[in-house]
């Protein structure tokens, strides 16, 4: 093998002027190539205009305009969207006035003589989103439910914040709002014998039914979603029900609606069970 | 060694305890992946094990490896005593201690959200801030390499830094680039979250940013092995390095094109304009040049050497070289492994390809190849190089060593190549459980079952290294034998201050930097996209 005296590569080349060169090429190459040709010309479509093309590149497209003929208006589910203000509004909810506001609550929800049916749900330690929520669905019609839909009615919106609040910081008592701890535990996959624990931490890929614990815990949380673990059987087994049958469409994006219709009546019943049973809120149940 | 013995002893120790926890987790999430039963079936458990594998390989067993990898080449290639010990030693602790605080809260069940961090999740601050500290505190070595290298020229005005100097300093100002993003999305976004400064966060911010860090970090986990290339296997295989020049253009191009690139892993996401995908996908197939650039002189090398032990014709010099010894059979392996991680790396950074591959397993398979494997075997013999340095004791024993290295080619390949094809089948990524009895799923069964095979040779090669270490560490041999460097060909006498610093280059990247993610970064303070975060943890009422 022969090298030549100086090396492979002569140390002596105009580094400067490479490196500046070489950086004016790349760019102007990729540029012109990424910004003009490949934006313009579009499969099935005349190709772009120059300006279009270069504010395709950029990611300004022509569809972030807003759009110009009036759309039919839209059969919600809800009227609350997740943004910045209605979490902010929430944050900012007086536990200490919604103590006051909870007065209306305590005779159903915590009096057991008028619940013995357990078909009312447990209120402290709710996470305070979901109360908010569901007011804000009574008090607008999208979910129905004996005097819940009048008494909503009467709170503003900055009441059912703070009844929220109120609610949120009372502790858990049946309901265990604190089990959002990932404790790491076996037996939560397809393996798991029972019915319950197998669609709450499993779910079913076959039907597209995700783990209920997903969102609702133990383990995972998601905005809006009610934390389970210790509610009333009754409560839940009746909710799966009217999701099923559509009688409850409060949902956003039906995602319960899409679970619970695919759900045996034995299997709704398996589900409530594991969520109320009380000793069972974080353990598996093998 | 001079004063740097401890000092990069201690880093390997850190590195490599570490390493091993990250590889029992590793080998019990493939377990959890597959058809077979699995101790501890939870998947909130395989996120946090995925977290924690994630963030001990990427963050803490690499920076650890790179920062006593620096301090044992400045103390030997300068030929002095190491400048700022002391802050070295600070280093150390802080980086330490951000990486307790992180295992603990990733422990904890807090923090599970995987080490890229994925906002609009929200881990716990304390996982947010252990991190911050450990990569903000690896800046001070980035600052003591630096000061070394100039002090050096002073003292030594008109002479070439010597390559191995030369190469570390440009690790340590890549790294200081790559790191500014995921520096910058945690103190911008992530922490005053977790703090509950803010109320949202903007998750395509936060990820472009990321995205700056998400590269150009896998180069950097890289030069610890490229430099070993150059400087390190020539010597133990009895030659010369092909070309001093080459080596230096090599690691230059590696700083220019490896940070403005991380677009690419945004190919996806719809915040980013196809213009910009397209200008750093450009970039990103550039970086395949030094890579080019080093195989050939690595092949170019080996052949002096091969020919220097009387090796003749087309190919007889590779069947003389020295492949008893560990680091030129980690370097063979290495390349096999490079070779084929490299052309899963080129259809991942190709846009329309991409789409066929992302997010399926695909992507651990690639990366797991070209990290976990043609880089860490050489983590692995750069570590039975210096262990007698370090530790004054005889390594035992080379044999062992070379069994090793082929266990964990022999594992990383039975893992990662049905992984490829799972992949290709569409498996998804960062997914705990399949139910492989669905007739969709059940092909991919008994190839999550040989990954499984392949996840316990590599626990096993894993024991095996620590073992050796171990063994080492308390033998009674006491060995004397300096490390040495290659020499080029030609050693250089003088060198053009381009190619002797990094001032020039510093500014071409900054252009580069500021066409390439002065758009992508600038657009969200105009878009203000921010959303509600997803909370992985709850706070204790």
């Amino acid at each position: 093998m022969t090298v030549s005296k100086e090396g492979a590569i002569h140390p002596d080349l105009p580094w400067s002027r490479i490196g500046w060169v070489s950086f004016a090429a790349i760019v102007l190459f990729s540029a012109l190539f990424g910004f003009v040709i490949l934006s313009r010309y579009q499969e099935n479509s005349d190709p772009l205009t120059v300006w279009g093309a270069i504010c395709r590149g950029l990611g300004i497209t022509a569809d972030t305009a807003p759009a110009l003929s009036p759309q039919p208006p839209l059969r919600t589910p809800t009227e609350v969207a997740w943004t910045g203000a209605t979490l902010g509004q929430i944050q900012a909810g007086d536990a200490q006035h919604g103590g006051f506001v909870a007065m209306n609550c305590s005779a159903c929800h915590e009096e057991p003589a008028a619940n013995a049916s357990h078909l009312i749900p447990i209120l402290d330690g709710m996470d305070a989103a979901v109360i908010f929520k569901q007011l804000a669905d009574y008090r607008s019609g999208k979910r129905s439910w004996g005097v819940m839909n009048g008494i909503a009615k009467a709170l503003t919106v900055q009441d059912s914040a703070d009844v929220a609040a109120y609610f949120a910081s009372l502790p858990g008592g049946r309901l265990h709002a604190d089990s959002g701890m990932r404790i790491p535990q076996g037996g939560r996959s397809f393996w798991q014998g029972s019915t319950g624990a197998r669609l709450v931490f499993a779910g079913d890929q076959q039907r597209g039914i995700p783990p209920c614990a997903a969102c609702h815990g133990p383990g995972g949380y998601k905005i809006g979603a009610p934390p389970l673990a210790g509610q009333y059987t009754a409560y839940i087994e009746r909710q799966l029900a009217a999701f099923a049958q559509d009688i409850r469409q409060n949902d956003i994006y039906e995602q319960m609606r899409a679970i619970a219709r695919q759900l045996t009546p034995e299997e709704m019943k398996a589900v409530a069970e594991f969520y109320g049973a009380p000793d069972h809120h974080l353990a598996s149940s093998d | 060694m001079y004063n740097s013995r401890w000092l990069a002893l201690s880093h390997y120790w850190v590195a490599f305890a570490v390493f091993m926890l990250a590889v029992v987790l590793g080998f019990w999430q493939m377990l959890m992946r597959s058809p077979l039963p699995a101790p501890l079936d939870d998947p909130n458990l395989y996120y946090a094990s995925v977290t924690l594998h994630g963030t001990a390989m990427a963050y803490v067993v690499t920076t650890f490896f790179a920062m006593g990898f620096g301090y044992a080449i400045t103390a030997t290639s300068l030929g002095r005593p190491i400048r700022g010990v002391t802050a070295a030693w600070i280093c150390f602790a802080i980086c330490l201690a951000g990486t307790l605080m992180a295992v603990a809260a990733i422990l904890s069940g807090r923090a599970s959200v995987l080490y890229t961090f994925y906002p609009p999740l929200l881990g716990s601050a304390w996982y947010y801030s252990g991190a911050t500290l450990l990569i903000g505190g690896s800046m001070i070595w980035v600052v003591l390499m630096v000061v070394n290298m100039v002090a050096w020229k002073r003292d030594n005005p008109g002479q070439p830094v010597p390559l191995a100097m030369f190469a570390i300093t440009a690790t340590a100002l890549l790294w200081a680039w790559a790191a500014s993003g995921v520096e910058l999305e945690m103190l911008g976004i992530l922490l005053p979250r977790a703090f509950g400064l803010t109320v949202e966060m903007d998750a395509g911010l936060a990820r472009t940013l990321f995205s700056v860090t998400l590269h150009a970090i896998v180069y950097f986990w890289l030069m610890p092995a490229y430099i070993a290339f150059y400087t390190l296997v020539p010597q133990v295989a009895g030659g010369r390095l092909y070309s001093d020049t080459m080596g230096r253009v090599t690691f230059i191009m590696f700083l220019l094109f490896s940070i403005p690139v991380g677009i690419h892993h945004l190919l996806a996401d719809p915040e980013v304009g196809v213009g910009f995908k397209f200008l750093q996908s450009s970039l990103t197939f550039l970086v395949t040049l030094p890579t080019l650039l080093t195989v050939f002189s690595m092949c170019a090398s080996l052949e002096i050497a091969g020919r220097h032990h009387g090796g003749t014709g087309l190919l007889r010099w590779i069947a003389v070289l020295p492949w008893n010894e560990p680091m030129i059979l980690a370097v063979g392996l290495s390349l096999v492994m490079l070779g084929l991680g490299g052309g899963g790396g080129i259809i991942n950074m190709s846009y329309g390809m991409n789409s066929l591959i992302h997010n399926t397993a695909w992507i651990p398979a690639h990366f797991h190849l070209i990290f976990g494997g043609a880089v860490v075997i050489m983590y692995f013999a750069i570590a039975y190089e210096m262990w007698p340095r370090m530790t004054g004791l005889r390594l035992r024993s080379k044999r062992m060593a070379r069994w090793q290295l082929w266990l964990w080619f022999v594992g990383m390949m039975t893992m990662s190549i049905p992984w490829h094809i799972t992949g290709l089948m569409g498996q998804p990524r960062r997914v705990a459980i399949f139910d492989f009895s669905d007739p969709l799923l059940a092909p991919m069964a008994p190839l999550a079952i040989l990954s499984v095979v392949g996840g316990l040779i590599l626990l096993l090669s894993a024991i095996l290294f620590i073992t050796i270490l171990v063994r080492s560490q308390f033998g009674d041999v006491v060995v004397r034998e300096p490390l040495r460097y290659a020499l080029a060909v030609n050693p250089p006498v003088r060198v053009p201050s381009a190619l002797n610093g990094f001032a020039l280059w510093n500014v071409i990247l900054l252009m580069f930097m500021i066409v390439e993610y002065g758009y992508p970064i600038g657009q969200f303070f105009v878009l203000k996209s921010s959303v509600p975060v997803v909370e992985m943890t709850r706070h204790e009422p």
